[in-house]
């Protein structure tokens, strides 16, 4: 018991809490944690999240805490891959203030560019309110994680979903089977359960399976250095992937 | 002033890691940590001379006074929530304590600094109606064949329950004032009630006004500690009390370890879950950690010219009610 509470208690190779001094930091906003507090917070954010679904903060810190191992695979995986190597090397960012907005509304109709800014408008979403990593203990891990929430954007303009529950669902669970992430197959398991009897019909159905289905199918989607893809046309880019039309059109 | 006090503390304290952490952060005794304190405190005294901490961090004066407003600019809606869940519904045992130690009468004119949502202000309303009310049975009892009318009419007088007893509550931050007026409002707290924006090392009140001063889990967020205390000596009359409620070093060496775990991966991990704020939590266990213990804040009050000071520690030391009379 003692030693178990000096294991809980003894810092990482970072001390608890160094932000005054910025050393110990692995990156600008990393809060270093022991193990005793990503087990409290890995239970808090889990309970808080199906309290309270608007809280999505907590799904994050959820994915930050639980995604130590699958977010290693992906990372190896990303290093495999030409594409991949090349995002973990130069570490782009989608926000408001990397992208270009007007560049990207001149570029031709169809495009990815403005089927991603139609999916922002319609959708009334912005890029910019991903929160920052915090509680993973490896810079690259970080970025790795980041990209996925950033990303995460792109993977609604692919598949075209809403950013309504139904819709985030049907892209949790394409992301549950792409990334492994144990948050993203909690809330695949997990979010259907304040659903309504008739859109879990139609989620069970027809969308799961198709969503299943896809993520097997297609690579890695971190893999894609979607900021050189401003151009190609969304239905080029959903054939690359072997992304089919959604059965069912779900309105926004 | 942060550095003996420190020092004091690194001494004091038989907590391993928290010995660790404490020593990694201020860097005047990094260079000579296997030193002797004494050593150390020569050196830190020198260097930071208008420094001081936020928690562990080490920062100017002049940054601290708005890092502090913005921690409690932040948690304000959920400061009460908070305070229930970190403390497992204590803190209202607390500050009943305070209440009972103070033993108010009618006509109290009291004044509450960093009173922000109003806890200890309605807490003294309550006990001078509750007096007000034991007092007036007291008198139904002893007169004998009143009639109906003469018995509502003695508990008709509302306004009278207060018997010119005012409480003021004084917060340096805006936020906490308003959450306290709602609470105010939401509770039917109408009378006796004052709300003020000051500053508890610049109190805007004149001398020798107030016969109750209370600060209760303020001092330490205060960045000059003895220039409050000399305000509240001050404001009071003479013959006035003063009375600080405020987290203390713990004693029992078993507790102090659990309340280290406890307040170390316990708290930080409740405040992001519920308040979405892990560094304002994260500020407050560190800032506990920070204030002198029990006998050392005793002396500063001494300092500030109160007399007949006493402290009481309630559960194992986390907290202490710390008393004092201008004389």
């Amino acid at each position: 018991m003692v030693t178990l509470l000096r294991g809980t208690l003894r810092p990482l190779h970072v001390p608890l809490r160094a932000a005054s001094q910025g050393t110990g930091l692995l990156y600008p906003e990393h809060i270093p944690t022991s193990l005793l507090q990503k087990v409290l917070l890995t239970a808090g954010s889990a309970g808080m999240a199906l309290y309270n679904p608007y809280r999505h903060d907590m799904v994050a810190v959820l994915g930050e805490t639980t995604g130590c191992r699958a977010l290693r695979v992906l990372r190896d995986q990303m290093k495999r891959d030409s594409e991949g190597a090349q995002i973990l090397q130069e570490r782009p960012r989608i926000s408001l203030s990397t992208l270009d907005l007007d560049k990207l509304r001149s570029l031709p109709e169809g495009s990815l560019a403005r089927e991603y800014l139609r999916f922002l408008d319609v959708n009334r979403v912005s890029p910019d309110t991903r929160a920052p990593t915090r509680f993973v203990d490896d810079e690259e891990l970080a970025y790795v994680i980041q990209r996925y929430r950033e990303v995460h954007d792109m993977l609604h303009t692919l598949l075209g979903m809403p950013t309504n529950i139904l819709g985030e669902i049907v892209v949790k669970w394409f992301e549950a089977v792409q990334t492994g992430l144990p948050m993203c197959i909690l809330g695949a398991l997990f979010g259907p359960i304040r659903l309504s009897a008739q859109h879990l019909q139609v989620l069970v159905s027809e969308l799961v399976p198709w969503a299943v289905q896809n993520g097997r199918r297609a690579p890695c989607v971190l893999n894609l250095y979607y900021e050189r893809r401003w151009e190609q046309p969304l239905k080029a880019l959903r054939e690359e992937l072997g992304i089919t039309d959604p059965p069912t059109h779900i309105k926004a | 002033m942060a550095a003996p006090r420190s020092c004091a503390l690194w001494g004091s304290c038989g907590r391993g890691w928290s010995r660790v952490m404490r020593g990694c952060r201020l860097p005047g005794l990094r260079s000579s940590w296997p030193g002797s304190p004494l050593g150390a405190r020569l050196l830190s005294q020198e260097k930071r001379a208008t420094e001081t901490h936020f928690g562990f961090e080490t920062v100017s004066e002049e940054e601290k006074g708005g890092k502090v407003y913005q921690v409690f600019e932040s948690v304000a809606k959920k400061y009460d929530v908070m305070n229930d869940m970190m403390s497992l519904g204590i803190h209202r045992l607390w500050k009943d304590l305070l209440l009972w130690r103070m033993h108010p009468f009618p006509g109290t004119q009291l004044l509450d600094v960093a009173g922000g949502t109003g806890d200890i202000a309605f807490r003294f309303l309550n006990y001078i109606q509750a007096q007000h009310r034991r007092k007036q049975k007291r008198q139904l009892r002893t007169q004998q064949n009143l009639s109906w009318e003469e018995i509502a009419q003695k508990y008709q007088n509302e306004e009278d329950s207060l018997n010119g007893s005012h409480v003021v509550v004084c917060d340096i931050n805006k936020e906490m004032l308003k959450i306290g007026r709602k609470k105010a409002c939401a509770q039917g707290y109408k009378t006796g009630l004052a709300w003020v924006l000051g500053d508890a090392e610049e109190l805007p009140f004149d001398d020798d006004k107030f016969d109750v001063y209370t600060i209760a889990f303020g001092i330490r967020n205060v960045t000059h500690i003895d220039r409050a205390l000399q305000e509240a000596h001050r404001v009071l009359k003479p013959g006035g009390r003063f009375l600080c409620l405020e987290f203390s070093q713990v004693t029992n060496p078993l507790v102090s370890r659990l309340y280290d775990l406890y307040s170390f991966q316990v708290i930080p991990v409740m405040g992001e879950v519920i308040a979405k704020d892990w560094k304002s939590y994260q500020y407050l266990v560190e800032s506990i950690r920070q204030f002198p213990a029990q006998e050392e804040f005793k002396e500063m009050i001494e300092d500030a010219g109160f007399q007949k000071v006493t402290y009481e520690s309630l559960t194992s030391g986390i907290v202490a009610i710390h008393s004092g009379f201008k004389l």
